[in-house]
Order: C-alpha cells, then structure tokens, then sequence
C-alpha cells in the first residue's frame, strides 16, 4: 500500500532561485539552438577538422554560459559568438600546432554530393575552395570567412576581429587574388 | 558580385552541426558549477574566517584613515600657498609704494634744481 507522498518543504528563497536557475537555462539552450549553425561552421571552415569544429564551438558556448553577459540584443549576441569563435579558433591553431585532418566523417554522403550537383554546385570545386580557405594565414581565413559564410560587410568585420577596415579589405582582396591564383592553376586559367 | 565570390559564398555555407552537439553543450554547461549572483557573494563573506574578515576590514580602514590624511594634507598646502602668495603681493605693493614716492622725491628736486639755475 502506498502511503501519502513525501512533500519535502523547499524554503521560499531556495525555490525562487530554482526559477531563476531554470530560466537562465531555457534562455542559454534558446541561445544554443538559434547560433549553433553559425559557431560550428565558423570553427569548422576555420579549422577544417569537424572534431576540433565541435571543441571550439562547445567551448565557445560554455564560455557564453560562464559570463552570463546580459546583452543589448540579438544582433551583440551573434557579435560577440562570431568574435569569440574566431578568436578561440585562431587560439586552437596557435596553441596546439594544429594541422587540419580530413576525416572519413569530413567526406560528404553520396546522397548529399548528388543533391548538390543537382542544385547546379560542383562540390569538388566547393570542397577545393574550403580546401584553400584553410590554407588562407589566420586573420585572412578569419575574414574571408566572416565575409562569405556570415555575408558581413568590411565595417562589421573590422568590429568583430578589432582591426582597421582598411586592414580587412586589404586582407579581402589580397585573398580572394590568391584563391584565384591558385583555383586558376588547379583547374586551367578557363575554368574560373 | 562576380562568379568567384558566389561559388566561394555555396562553398562556405553553413553547415549543422553534428546531431546531439547542443544536447551535449546544454549537459557540460548543467555540470559547471553555478556562477555566483550577489546574494551569493554575500554570503561567501559571512562564511569567511574571522581572522580572514579582520583582516580584510582592517586593510579597509587603513584605506579610509590613509585617504582622510592625504585629502587634509592637501588642503594644508593649499592654506599655505594662499597665504603665501597674499604676503608676496603685499610686499609687491608696499615696494611699489616706496617706488612711487622715491620716483616723486626725485622729480620734485630735479625741479628746484633747474629753477636755482
């Protein structure tokens, strides 16, 4: 026979931190799910290694959770995941020596290369240019980045990496020069 | 925008993440331990030793006292300087005083001595 429930007494104060604990909790897991895509792809376009991608990204959240910053709105939220995540990538590269691996899991699904080519996209050419991104000095892949995954314009990414935007476009051009350079060798002065 | 940059704008898509990647942020950030509110950081304090808390009110006051002297030792300095300088200008004008009446002597008998001659 079961007997009456155990109602163990929660003081008023402890139960109103519980709330408060709670709701901090279902904003932070709000916050995970809206910026996961742009944090995993910025470490991940970065790093070229989709393990390291989720480090950096996990890391990135869990310092976002620790600061509990109380930000203006969305717009400084994304502002300061996308200056943080370039920041801890860049770190990830200088501290670790790190050289990108291209794992099994990094090779797309013949499924997902079919649905590509369907949409009019070769994704040779897309995963060689990924390829020469990563291969990019850090603040230039980290603007290149910024400036075709995130479509931020020169100003925005002299906000985010806290550089001159005469120094962003000046990376900006001599990238994209370089990609072309070496996109032209690769595949024939025609092809691009 | 030319055809180069769309093609690097399709390669650099996002992408999502790994399926279970935000269950797996949400369970480290439920294990680190809470950060610390105000409420918190009071009580912290009343759960510090005594000796620790002494010490802690005592470096305060030291503060306080060493403050309270310094701002009494300015306003000392300033006093002085005040007084200072309102001795120099009266002696500027006592001298100038003495100047003007020397000045009046010397007109006065440069003007008889002309007229003797």
């Amino acid at each position: 026979m079961n007997g009456p429930a155990l109602a163990i007494p929660v003081p008023a104060q402890r139960e109103s931190q519980m709330v408060v604990a709670a709701e901090a909790q279902g904003e932070f897991a709000a916050l995970v799910h809206e910026h996961q895509a742009m944090v995993y792809s910025i470490a991940l376009h970065y790093l070229r290694s989709r393990e390291s991608a989720e480090e950096v990204a996990q890391e990135v959240f869990l310092q976002l959770y620790r600061q509990q910053q109380r930000f203006a709105g969305p717009a400084h939220v994304a502002a300061w995941l996308r200056r943080v995540t370039c920041n801890r990538a860049i770190d990830y590269v200088r501290h670790r020596r790190f050289e990108p691996q291209v794992s099994l899991a990094d090779c797309p699904e013949p499924a997902v290369v079919a649905a590509q080519e369907s949409a009019g996209s070769d994704p040779m050419l897309r995963e060689r240019l990924r390829q020469m991104v990563g291969s990019l000095p850090e603040k230039a892949r980290a603007v290149v980045i910024l400036r075709y995954q995130e479509d931020l314009d020169p100003e925005e990414i002299a906000r985010t990496l806290e550089m001159p935007v005469r120094t962003v476009k000046s990376h900006l051009q001599r990238s994209l020069a370089l990609l072309r350079q070496k996109l032209g060798r690769l595949l024939g002065e025609d092809a691009v | 925008m030319n055809r180069f940059e769309d093609e690097l704008r399709n390669a650099l898509q996002r992408e999502r993440p790994p399926e279970g990647f935000a269950a797996r942020v949400l369970a480290r950030a439920a294990a680190e331990p809470k950060p610390a509110g105000a409420w918190d950081r009071l009580k912290d304090w009343f759960r510090m030793p005594v000796v620790a808390r002494a010490a802690l009110a005592g470096a305060l006051c030291l503060l306080v006292v060493a403050g309270v002297q310094y701002q009494q030792r300015q306003r000392l300095e300033r006093i002085r300087g005040e007084a200072a300088k309102q001795q120099l200008l009266l002696a500027l004008r006592v001298t100038g005083s003495n100047l003007r009446a020397v000045h009046d002597k010397v007109r006065e008998l440069s003007a008889s001595y002309s007229d003797a001659q």
